[in-house]
């Protein structure tokens, strides 16, 4: 009797499991600018969204304005041009990143409500800025055909494409862990998360530690969008559904905790697929009560280290 | 034996009173100026709204993000008071405050001694909670349906059903929440809520329960937010899940910082009556109005977060006297230098 | 001293109180009764009351056009009642509060003959609670909640989209006959989710249908797999959707990721055509509903797409859809009216309604459409589904296979016919514009 329960739960594990991934993969470039700038960046999610779109224009350009280029460039197989967006989107959102960091320059050293506020504003001007591009209307960001479609496993159905993308997040994570612990970079952004005071002192240049850190975490939130578009559709305020989660992560697995982000973002996407199975109607709200108790009951997080942000 | 013209001035000063006489004048000439009268009366909503805010953001240093929670619970409090109780204004009205008061206090339980970005957080956690509430109940409240039907029910015999009178009645409570607001800000209750968000622990330390302080002026920010909501609800004649949004709780954010309510007790004011306004005329212009308004906010965070009563402010500072007294939330030299760091 | 402060505070209680005697007196009983005369220079002024941001940004943009479309036609027949027709178009955000807003500023200032225009309800009752007030008629051209025409109508209100009870209607019988009586509900969780599902169950039920489980979605719901997983295990013949708005759109995405749009068969309730347009066919599985397609076989369709390619040679939508149909009819049904009703006096306008049938030809329709009791357009319902892939790789267009329809006494919601309970004529201002 309990076998059969658990066989029946496994599918639902294997879900969540997927889903956390992708959650932890939407939260990393969130935590690094946190754990950097001390900054929580409201536009994480119309960035996300920025670097799907600008992945779709990337893919499948309509040839018509691009001449004869154009032509041969839709020639192009798909997975190359999938690849070279993949790439490139998130470096035209890296720029985007770099030129917010700029305008919150003049923010720093004040309340750090005002920087707060300032990406709030970002994150409308950038969600307004796509609509008025590309419209209202549902579009659709075109994989591989290779990577999409159908494919059993223990009798039910399950999509490639998510198993593709929790895949290529884990490739994610282990790549930004492998920068930030092995690189000497990474050691600089770490240092500069811890005391950035320090970092200055020590002769590196802050000003250039902070765009890079904002370019790179952006480009994160770029590729998480990419990422995820194929599954959650591809619409201006698609980079809404991004941010309260990785708040939610964020906060769960702590303060600049890296590893805190990723086992958090696993926790909640065991969480909403979980309660998606049992509880459906519940499955959204579980986030913010979990919100709510972790906050409340242990605010550092799993893992957190005291932080300014602590209150 | 205290200067008359220094105890008046702790009742109605002289902005204020300008303020109710142009106020006042408005449904005389809105039409003139190619307005109309339900505009007023959202706008005069909204002050009321704003001003209450602000009591938590700009004179408290408490961001929320979530504050449409408890203007939403006030509109659905007046309605169903006038379906299910009776059809009485009054009745309505403190339903709408006890309601966004008691949800205020429910909520300030968990965060009244949080600040900043987790304060942000849990206020935005919450605020989508009661959205949730909001649609899920629908069988109470309409869902996204809204709650509908509900009267503008007289005011002592007078009729509330044009929107010149509902602009009269909201009137008479704006006026009671900037002399209330005026009061509490200018009493020993605003220096110390003043000294809170400069410096928190300094002022745990003086010997101050701050969390008290903090869970007092959220209630009252939220009962000052229920009231408008009632009232809105009023002009509406409904009410709907859509104002407890993180979208339309962001936008009295927005206002109160535009207008000036980090150094201003007007700010607010200024910053809504400039909301309403862009939207109405842009709006009649261009699909696009919230981008250049996102952008203008963007522009002022970066360069002037005094807001347009900073601006101001800075204007008429070479004029003014040594020995005004200044009850500010922030002097403009503070704001302007950016505050240190409270780590 | 401390008298002079009193009084001054006296003063100020004193003026307040007046202000507010003096507004009663000045603007006293509120029933409007304006009466322009009736000038013939003096243009019709339609107000448009849809969406340009939000939710349903692209739908009200398709509303819209359809009106202007009906408007142009009329002005180019000399206007109605030898008035031009003009209009004017403000953004509701889909938001309610932006609705009030602007169904009052176009009735008080820019003093509007009609309004038309929603998609969202909340929105629509929003609207249609300020245009009773002041007796404006208000079309609600796209809004398909049951409520609208049932609990929520009004006596100046008019619907012209079939609601959700209408589809279900329309797709129940012949689905159970078609695919099985093991049936699963799918229920956005909210009011247009639950009263679609709830028509959807009695009628199956009515039909021997047994439903093993209904899962409830929130809204806001991003991943789907937990629920595709479920009806996998529970093996149902067919799963009855009510999931709409952008919850639609990624349960539509993740279906046809898995591959599991034949097998169970899908209802979904009603397919606006600008949520579907440009997505990959594959996309748009199961069964749907809808009011009208540019391809069906009638006579005037395809002059009716040619006036629509003429007019939008630019537009990224090539062929018009149901949304449009609904706002373009909503429009010239309208103006026929007031046409025939000789004036712009609403109550006259609104007795011309009332009475409306209009031919299966000029709906394009199959059958003739009439109002009901309850302000509803009763209308002609089709099913589609997915086009077959060769016909579409042929014209990228057409999306649907239209499989059936059903006539609009068979699909009538007799739930919202006497549910509506509407104002009365002399409970409604006059107005006329």
């Amino acid at each position: 009797m309990s076998m059969d329960f658990v066989v029946n739960l496994l599918p639902f594990i294997v879900n969540g499991l997927s889903l956390g991934l992708l959650f932890a993969l939407i939260a990393l470039g969130f935590m690094l600018i946190i754990g950097v700038m001390e900054l929580i960046n409201l536009a994480h999610g119309s960035l996300f969204a920025l670097g799907a779109y600008l992945a779709m224009v990337l893919i499948a350009p309509s040839a018509d304005w691009m001449g004869t280029f154009g032509q041969w460039y839709v020639g192009l197989p798909m997975a190359l041009r999938y690849s070279l967006a993949l790439v490139a989107a998130p470096a035209l959102v890296a720029v985007v990143g770099m030129g917010l960091e700029v305008c919150l320059r003049p923010t720093y050293g004040k309340d750090p409500l005002y920087g707060l506020l300032l990406t709030f504003g970002a994150a409308l001007v950038i969600e307004e800025s796509i609509r008025v591009i590309w419209g209202s209307a549902e579009q659709t960001l075109p994989v591989p055909p290779g990577l999409s479609g159908p494919f059993l496993m223990g009798g039910l159905i399950y999509s490639k494409y998510q198993f593709f993308a929790s895949a290529f997040a884990i490739m994610i994570i282990v790549l930004v862990w492998l920068f930030l612990e092995r690189t000497p970079y990474g050691a600089i952004i770490k240092a500069g998360a811890h005391d950035s005071e320090m970092v200055r002192a020590l002769g590196i240049n802050l000003t250039r530690l902070r765009l890079f850190v904002f370019g790179f975490g952006t480009s994160l939130a770029a590729i998480a969008g990419i990422i995820l578009s194929p599954i959650w559709g591809l619409r201006p305020h698609v980079g809404v559904d991004a941010v309260i989660p990785a708040f939610l992560i964020i906060v769960l697995g702590g303060v600049g905790s890296f590893w805190g982000a990723v086992i958090a973002g696993v926790l909640v996407g065991l969480a909403v697929g979980m309660t998606s199975a049992f509880a459906s109607e519940w499955s959204l709200l579980s986030m913010y009560l979990l919100l709510i108790a972790v906050v409340t009951f242990r605010a550092r997080g799993m893992f957190g280290k005291k932080s300014v942000l602590e209150a | 034996m205290p200067n008359l013209y220094q105890s008046a001035r702790h009742w109605v000063t002289m902005p204020m009173l300008i303020s109710f006489v142009f106020l006042f004048s408005i449904p005389f000439w809105i039409k003139g100026a190619g307005l109309y009268q339900y505009l007023g009366v959202e706008i005069l909503i909204w002050m009321i709204y704003a001003l209450g805010f602000n009591l938590l953001l700009g004179y408290t240093g408490l961001p929320s993000f979530g504050h449409g929670a408890y203007f939403g619970i006030g509109a659905y409090a007046f309605g169903l008071v006038q379906h299910h109780l009776a059809i009485n204004v009054w009745l309505g009205l403190m339903g709408g405050v006890l309601a966004a008061s008691i949800a205020a206090a429910l909520v300030a339980l968990f965060i009244s001694h949080r600040r900043g970005i987790y304060f942000a957080l849990m206020t935005i956690a919450f605020g989508q909670v009661f959205w949730f509430a909001a649609v899920k109940m629908h069988s109470v409240t309409g869902g996204e349906d809204g709650l509908l039907d509900i009267p503008r029910p007289d005011a002592l015999f007078l009729s509330l059903d044009s929107n010149t009178a509902l602009f009269y009645f909201a009137f008479l409570f704006f006026c009671i929440v900037v002399i209330g607001l005026w009061r509490l800000i200018h009493s020993p209750f605003g220096k110390i809520i003043k000294a809170i968000k400069q410096n928190e622990m300094r002022a745990g330390f003086i010997g101050y329960n701050v969390r008290l302080y903090k869970f007092m002026v959220f209630v009252i920010s939220a009962a000052i937010a229920g009231l408008a909501g009632a009232l809105f609800s009023m002009a509406q004649q409904s009410a709907y899940p859509d104002v407890m949004s993180l979208h339309v709780s962001g936008y009295v954010v927005m206002m109160t910082l535009i207008g000036g309510g980090f150094v201003s007790f007007w700010g607010p004011v200024l910053g809504t009556a400039v909301f309403f306004l862009a939207r109405d005329i842009l709006g009649a212009i261009t699909h696009t109005w919230l981008l250049w308004y996102g952008l203008m906010f963007m522009a002022i965070v970066m360069f002037k977060p005094e807001g347009i009563a900073g601006i101001w402010q800075g204007l008429v500072a070479r004029k003014s006297k040594p020995n005004e007294e200044d009850i500010s939330p922030v002097t403009l030299k503070e704001a302007s230098h950016g505050r240190n760091a409270s780590v | 001293m401390e008298k002079k402060s009193i009084s001054r505070r006296n003063f100020l209680k004193k003026t307040g109180l007046a202000a507010v005697g003096a507004g009663a007196t000045l603007y006293g009983p509120w029933k409007h009764n304006r009466v322009y005369a009736t000038a013939t220079d003096k243009p019709i002024l339609i107000g448009m009351t849809s969406d340009a941001s939000g939710q349903y940004a692209n739908s009200g943009a398709s509303d819209r056009r359809g009106m202007m479309m009906a408007i142009e036609e009329f002005n180019a027949k000399g206007g109605v009642l030898g008035r031009k027709i003009k209009y004017v178009h403000m953004d509701t955000e889909t938001n309610p509060a932006t609705g009030s807003r602007v169904a009052e500023r176009m009735i008080t200032r820019n003093e509007v003959s009609f309004m038309i225009g929603a998609v969202s309800s909340g929105v629509a009752n929003a609207i249609s609670q300020v245009a009773q007030k002041y007796g404006v008629i208000y079309l609600n051209s796209n809004s398909s909640s049951p409520t609208e025409s049932g609990k929520n109508c009004h006596r100046v209100k008019f619907v012209w989209d079939g609601n959700g009870t209408n589809f279900a209607k329309a797709a129940v019988k012949n689905a159970i006959d078609a695919f099985g009586k093991k049936w699963m509900l799918l229920t956005n969780d909210y009011v247009w989710g639950h009263n679609t599902s709830k028509a959807t169950r009695k009628l199956a039920d009515a039909y021997g249908a047994k439903f093993v489980d209904e899962l409830l979605v929130p809204q806001g719901t991003r991943d789907f797999t937990s629920y595709l997983l479920k009806i996998q295990q529970a093996k149902p013949d067919v799963v009855a959707a009510a999931v709409g708005g952008d919850d639609q759109k990624v349960m539509r995405q993740q279906v046809a990721q898995l591959g599991m749009g034949r097998k169970p068969a899908w209802i979904n309730n009603q397919q606006d055509w600008p949520d579907v347009y440009g997505l990959p066919l594959k996309n748009l599985f199961g069964v749907f509903g809808t009011t009208w397609y540019y391809k069906l076989d009638l006579p005037g369709v395809k002059e009716f797409v040619g006036r629509y390619n003429k007019m939008y040679p630019e537009t990224a939508m090539q062929v018009p859809g149901n949304v449009f149909y609904n706002g373009y009819m909503a429009t010239r049904e309208l103006l026929s009216a007031v046409e025939r009703a000789g004036s712009t006096n609403n109550i006259k306008v609104i007795k011309q309604l009332e009475q409306l049938k209009v031919s299966a030809k000029d709906r394009m329709q199959h059958f003739d459409a009439y109002m009901g009791p309850n302000h509803q357009m009763q209308q002609t319902v089709y099913m589609a589904t997915a086009n077959d892939e060769k016909a579409w790789k042929q014209n990228k267009n057409d999306l649907f296979k239209i499989v059936s329809w059903a006539g609009p006494q068979e699909v009538e919601d007799a739930g919202a016919i006497a549910a509506c309970q509407m104002e009365s004529y002399a409970d409604t201002a006059t107005y006329d514009g």
